[in-house]
């Protein structure tokens, strides 16, 4: 009864035209203004980034960001994964659900929390000057610290939860078949778990790496003009400078390293159900 | 797998609980700064009351940021459904040629980023077609929501035996009355999970409006973003609390009766 291709068509035609018109062609035509100039085509805007100390600090910082914070949320995801699926079934529902619970949360919400927590007379401030580590409050806002702790807290759940879904489906007996046979816990950990829940360590790193390189809210509010990413760069070129042409080039960086990563993540996924 | 590390156990909860207070922590300090009795933002709050999320209340810029996101929410979502639930179903049951390839098209909203989405439609679609701030916001909301709408309802289109409809339509139903009758009452839970992602989505979304918003005329999110710039009492905090509260009370009240989480 499912042959009329004409029926398929034209359920489908009208959200893929809307979505064509919408955002295919608007989202092209400000790709291809990185290539334009005076004189018709060509790479002088891209040269022009390179060329800029700013943007090619903006764009380093980015990405060293975007490595430390998947690294961290590596890390503590799968010290939080372990002990989630470690706690049995019940409550590895429970833990579960609290670690997506800020998931559903306005970021905005999430980030102004850090600044009542880093601010000069923040929580953070007052136990440094009550223990004496420093006479003066530190500057702990608008630093590349502030913005790390912000995106490490933003974008942790989503690794957690790959690697819980990872590992909950590894058969039950292999850690303690590695620990009869005399592994030591790091021995098991590298050997056995790591390579068993590397899948899910692709997904979920994947997933933090373009949230954090593609953030606006954390950086614009933790970070400010002192701490930018690309995309609070390329903001303040839009609202600050009117400069469209050197925003066109941000977009097409923001979006190859978008779209790379989750190309290299649907690989990893269609490995997996090989 | 029940407990398969037993040894670690002490130093796991340890971790877990480490990690909890970090993601779940910086909400208690929000809420209790929200709950301040005092003039300006601090952590311990001088004293509590319910005086600042009132005062909330009467803010009418607030008021009219919140209304408004309220109904983009809404309105973008429900077009995005309207949009999406036949393309998920032309998709998921006929032989649509380059059906990969307009799916991958129905998704790729989600991967780039909101700014750009949001650049993008200013300079190429509102300026050029003059349209209004709220229809500029509605039409970016709504690209944003698809992908959602798309990809919810297939996932519950692909758990539905389609030897249903074709026994309804054996038994003489048009087409059209099998959608409504057969397929639409069991994908129910499905559009409504698809519609409170949407919801959220949206209504949480700043990327996509920055550029969108006009002067007097913005969302909540980005009326609170613009605000922390110059408001310095607790009125924000107890906002953000507001706001999570609210956010937790959807979904919430979704998974008791849906499971959301199946399809995220």
């Amino acid at each position: 009864m499912f042959d009329n291709r004409r029926i398929g068509i034209a359920l489908a035609a009208p959200a893929a035209l809307f979505v064509a018109l919408a955002f295919i062609v608007p989202v092209a035509v400000l790709l291809s203004g990185g290539f334009a100039t005076p004189q018709g085509w060509g790479l002088s805007r891209w040269a022009e980034f390179v060329g800029d100390p700013l943007s090619v600090e903006v764009f380093w910082r980015t990405v060293k960001l975007g490595a430390l914070v998947t690294l961290a949320c590596a890390v503590l995801g799968y010290a939080t994964a372990l002990a989630i699926v470690d706690a049995g079934p019940t409550w590895k529902g429970r833990w579960s659900g609290l670690v997506m619970l800020p998931l559903m949360i306005s970021p905005v919400a999430r980030t102004y929390a850090w600044i009542v927590l880093l601010g000069r007379t923040g929580l953070v401030n007052q136990a440094i000057t009550g223990l004496g580590l420093s006479a003066e409050p530190l500057r702990l806002l608008f630093t590349e610290t502030a913005v790390f702790i912000g995106l490490v807290q933003l974008f942790l759940p989503l690794m957690v939860l790959s690697l819980v879904s990872a590992l909950e489906n590894l058969p039950a007996d292999v850690v303690p078949a590695a620990r009869v046979l005399g592994a030591p816990w790091p021995t098991v950990f590298f050997k056995v778990l790591l390579p068993l829940s590397r899948e899910g360590l692709v997904i979920g790193g994947t997933l933090v790496f373009t949230g954090s390189v593609t953030a606006y809210i954390t950086p614009a509010v933790l970070g400010g003009s002192k701490v930018l990413m690309l995309e609070t760069l390329l903001y303040q070129r839009v609202s600050v400078a009117n400069d469209f042409a050197s925003a066109s080039v941000i977009a097409l960086i923001l979006i190859v390293m978008s779209v790379v990563t989750h190309a290299l993540l649907r690989r990893a996924s269609a490995a997996r159900r090989r | 797998m029940t407990r398969p590390f037993n040894g670690m156990r002490f130093s796991g909860a340890l971790a877990l609980g480490a990690v909890l207070l970090f993601l779940l922590g910086p909400f208690v300090v929000i809420a209790l700064a929200g709950l301040s009795a005092g003039d300006t933002l601090a952590f311990p709050p001088q004293g509590l009351s319910l005086r600042w999320v009132i005062a909330v209340f009467g803010m009418d810029n607030f008021r009219a940021s919140f209304w408004l996101s309220l109904q983009l929410a809404i309105g973008s979502t429900a077009l995005a459904l309207l949009l999406g639930v036949p393309a998920a179903y032309g998709l998921a049951r006929y032989r649509v040629p380059g059906r990969e390839l307009v799916r991958t098209l129905l998704i790729a909203p989600l991967i780039v980023p909101g700014i750009i989405v949001g650049l993008a439609l200013l300079r190429h679609a509102v300026i050029p077609l003059d349209l209004g701030v709220t229809w500029a916001l509605i039409l970016a909301h709504t690209v944003l929501v698809v992908p959602y709408a798309v990809r919810v309802v297939t996932a519950s289109l692909d758990n539905l035996r389609t030897d249903v409809e074709e026994a309804a339509v054996m038994l003489g139903a048009t087409r059209l009355q099998t959608f409504f009758r057969i397929v639409l009452p069991n994908i129910r839970s499905g559009i409504i999970a698809a519609f409170i992602l949407g919801f959220v989505t949206s209504f949480n979304q700043v990327p996509v409006s920055l550029f969108l918003t006009g002067p007097g005329i913005t969302t909540l999110p980005i009326d609170m973003l613009t605000s922390m710039e110059f408001v310095y009492d607790p009125s924000i905090a107890a906002l953000s609390a507001l706001m999570a509260l609210l956010s937790i009370a959807i979904v919430a009240v979704a998974e008791r009766a849906l499971g959301l989480s199946r399809y995220v």
